[in-house]
């Protein structure tokens, strides 16, 4: 890269560099202080908010009520509270939310695998445990 | 239809990213995607050992010590903390994310800066839980192996009022608390390693703001992928406080 020696342009610290093309950072987005700017600023906060609310849920839940009621329901609270915290992380915090659909959908797909990941391994576990249970051994 | 042809040739005809996202963005995405994978395999096989086994130990009578709290019985208050405090540190990463979109260099700074110290905070609040925990049980992985171990050394990590535990044999309950452990250690030491990694790469990103080197390239793109990095062991530490310590 001798030939970038000397000189003022900098493209040499980041060659191949298609980010510029893609991000849409570079064409607007100025002023920190701007309106837009602060609207962006008031939504993090406001998910940090949701965020910390439901966590503290979720604990008085495992503290007060989790012996208190049918474990059944108390688990369905806990895992629909998971996955409505860890969607406002995807959306918001991780900007998954601002990609193009095209994207998105390739991203979450395979997540969809976990159901069957899930099902199949729990309903295995708990099939041994009724095995060990249930089968007199010699 | 021809239109829609139209239309779908354009975006994937070359020449651009069908997806909007620059190389590097999108591999940081499916690199997250495949740690998603180990991590939920390391999670799920913790779910099937746990419905195999008769009892298992109860939350919150292993989690209930807090530092320079003593005796004192306060169950899931130490780990809200540690929750509370990675919390915070993710958004304290998206505003420094938001401040590279900005080209606000002094922003980006302040934001990573507090983002390394949430993930210091975290580190340490982790290593007191497993030194106090190494002390509860005589050491972190294998241990409750020796078929001779009381049950006093066991039996508080219990629900003892519960069916399950009455109805489980002493082997069932050694070998559940030997399995409760080996998980709780392998599936946080993965998370808490996560962190540290994110620390150090926090921490290269941050001397490259420092000097000026994404001025120069003309955006801040690096800080949005150590970002996603960082929201992605947030994500992971959700599933991890609720497979631990709430259900």
């Amino acid at each position: 890269m001798s030939h970038h020696h000397n000189t003022n342009d900098t493209t040499h610290l980041y060659e191949g560099d298609q980010s510029k093309l893609y991000s849409g950072v570079m064409s607007h987005h100025t002023d920190i202080k701007s309106p837009e700017s602060k609207k962006q600023i008031g939504r993090i906060w406001k998910v940090f908010w949701i965020l910390l609310l439901v966590t503290v849920v979720e604990v008085v839940l495992g503290m007060f009520f989790s012996h208190n009621m049918p474990k059944a329901l108390v688990n369905f609270f806990f895992l629909a509270l998971t996955i409505f915290k860890a969607g406002y992380i995807v959306a918001i915090f991780m900007h998954l939310g601002d990609e193009v659909k095209s994207f998105l959908i390739t991203v979450l797909i395979p997540l969809t695998l976990f159901v069957w990941f899930v099902i199949a391994f729990l309903a295995d576990g708990g099939f041994w445990l009724h095995m060990n249970h249930s089968v007199p051994t010699r | 239809m021809s239109q829609t042809t139209t239309v779908e040739t354009k975006a994937w005809g070359g020449g651009r990213s069908p997806f909007n996202v620059s190389y590097g963005k999108m591999m940081m995405w499916f690199f997250l995607l495949s740690d998603a994978f180990t991590f939920g395999a390391f999670l799920i096989s913790y779910g099937t050992k746990r419905f195999f086994s008769p009892a298992w130990p109860d939350a919150n009578h292993v989690f209930h010590a807090f530092p320079f709290m003593g005796e004192a019985n306060l169950p899931l208050v130490f780990v809200s903390l540690m929750t509370f405090i990675l919390i915070m540190s993710s958004v304290t990463m998206v505003l420094a994310v938001h401040a590279g979109h900005y080209g606000d260099r002094r922003g980006v700074i302040k934001w990573m800066l507090w983002t390394i110290v949430g993930g210091i905070c975290f580190l340490s609040c982790q290593a007191w839980e497993w030194t106090h925990l190494g002390h509860l049980t005589g050491g972190l992985w294998g241990t409750f192996t020796d078929p001779n171990t009381p049950a006093h050394a066991y039996e508080h990590f219990y629900n003892t009022h519960s069916a399950a535990y009455q109805s489980a044999t002493h082997n069932d309950l050694l070998s559940a608390t030997h399995n409760f452990y080996n998980f709780f250690f392998t599936i946080t030491g993965f998370h808490g390693f996560h962190v540290l990694s994110g620390v150090a790469f926090l921490i290269l990103i941050l001397v490259n703001v420092v000097n000026g080197t994404y001025d120069q390239r003309g955006h801040y793109e690096m800080v949005e992928k150590v970002g996603l990095y960082w929201h992605f062991v947030d994500l992971v530490w959700v599933f991890v406080f609720t497979c631990f310590y709430l259900l």
